[in-house]
């Protein structure tokens, strides 16, 4: 076997691999990590904001904060992925509604602990697959108002001021709907 | 409410900021006196993430690759080298153990100083014969004590400002970027090589998925350290795993045996 080759990475790099890899100054685990979840991070900032280019912002910083905080990155603490969807949510609202729930002390700590890994193409297709089954299978106000809580970043009361609902139903809803997927994420 | 809450949900509620009002105040207060209430709210963070998974599917312009790649680049020259998970992140700056030094050595000395001068004082009550003489050393001690006191001002003042130099210029780490397509060919750009010494060239490789690495040309440095190969003779519809590039005796070899200068491997 000739010396190069040896050397070669797996064909599957792993996150916290890249991560390394990052810390060392290498562009190329940038670049792996942006195409396997920056379309990811991207999708959940535009669906928020409904705007491509502020959605474009919040994705570039969010990479951005990525290696500036890689060196905190713990793979035994959480995955990166759950981080990354956590930022993007989190940025995303923020921006939406001129909140602040991303943006105090170290991203890191923003780390979910014991998340979900999708850094593999095909767990991240399934996941995706899972969600979708997952949220569709609720009842329309259910669904609603988890979508409300989600991707608009409302409050209990503000949920139930939007559809005009009792408080005490969208709690309800809310929480069964949580329920509901909870066990669909776990199974 | 002092109790868990009632609601095993809420956490995953309170994480995507959904509880308000009282309900949210209770849930604090519990988290705020129970441990374990907290650790299972880190772990309600990720199930919670998941719904961002339901968002359409959409692609931001390929620009914005090429953007957050370039910000990297910037960052990465900017402060090099970037946080690194132990050595770095606790390193500081050289200069400030010297500091640090200078103004324990500087405290200590005053406070000596300090002392020397009071004994000395009262020793003159004491030794009226050689009490000229020893004013003067009092004197003397003062003025350095004032001195040591001085410094200390200009170290510890909340408005001294603290300028670190380093060497003009960071040597630029080597990089080098392929383009290539396995039916059309192989376009390969370098930057910030150092110059080799003489009866040495640089030698791209494609190093396929199968097989020994490929010859994919010999290129030099110019003299800012730029280096290209366009369009190498290479056999078509070759699968590549990797690119590398290593320094070889001018002329070239048909296997690599120098050093490797830059790797890449196919994402």
């Amino acid at each position: 076997m000739d010396p190069i080759a040896r050397q070669e990475p797996a064909r599957q790099d792993t996150d916290e691999g890249l991560i390394r890899r990052i810390l060392a100054g290498d562009e190329t685990a940038l670049g792996t990590l942006y195409d396997r979840y920056g379309g990811l991070v991207y999708s959940v900032a535009n669906r928020i904001l409904r705007d491509t280019g502020a959605a474009e912002e919040v994705l570039q910083d969010i990479f951005h904060q990525l290696w500036r905080a890689a060196a905190g990155f713990d793979a035994a603490r959480g995955s990166l992925s759950s981080w990354l969807l956590v930022m993007a949510r989190n940025r995303s609202i923020d921006r939406l509604r001129r909140r602040d729930l991303a943006s105090a002390g170290d991203p890191m700590d923003l780390m979910p602990a014991s998340g979900f890994n999708l850094e593999n193409e095909a767990a991240r297709n399934e996941m995706v697959a899972q969600v979708r089954r997952a949220l569709g299978s609720l009842p329309e106000g259910q669904r609603q108002a988890m979508e409300l809580a989600y991707f608009e970043g409302l409050t209990q009361t503000e949920i139930a001021a939007r559809t005009g609902d009792p408080l005490g139903t969208v709690k309800t809803r809310l929480r069964t709907a949580m329920a509901t997927l909870k066990k669909a994420f776990e199974s | 409410m002092n109790g868990h809450p009632q609601f095993a949900e809420d956490f995953e509620l309170y994480t995507l900021g959904v509880l308000d009002g009282d309900d949210k105040a209770a849930f604090e207060a519990h988290l705020a006196v129970c441990a374990e209430c907290r650790r299972e709210l880190e772990g309600t963070r990720s199930r919670a993430s998941l719904l961002g998974l339901a968002a359409v599917q959409a692609s931001p312009r390929p620009e914005v690759r090429e953007q957050v790649l370039d910000r990297f680049r910037v960052d990465r020259r900017a402060k090099q080298p970037l946080q690194a998970p132990t050595a770095a992140r606790y390193r500081r700056s050289p200069w400030t153990p010297l500091w640090a030094a200078a103004a324990v050595v500087l405290l200590v000395a005053a406070a000596w100083l300090e002392r020397e001068n009071r004994r000395l004082e009262a020793g003159l009550a004491q030794l009226q014969a050689t009490h000229v003489q020893l004013e003067a050393s009092s004197r003397e001690l003062e003025e350095e004590s004032a001195r040591a006191q001085a410094a200390l001002d200009v170290l510890t003042a909340p408005e001294t400002i603290q300028v670190e130099l380093a060497p003009v210029a960071a040597r630029p780490v080597p990089h080098g970027k392929a383009f290539y397509n396995a039916s059309k060919g192989l376009l390969f750009y370098a930057a910030d090589l150092p110059a080799l010494a003489a009866g040495h060239t640089y030698e791209l490789w494609l190093i396929p998925s199968e097989g020994a690495p490929i010859d994919a040309g010999l290129f030099n440095a110019d003299l800012r350290g730029n280096g290209e190969v366009i369009l190498p003779a290479l056999p078509r519809g070759l699968t590549a795993k990797a690119f590398a590039v290593t320094i070889e005796p001018v002329g070239g070899v048909p296997a690599p045996t120098g050093p490797k200068v830059l790797i890449g491997p196919v994402s």
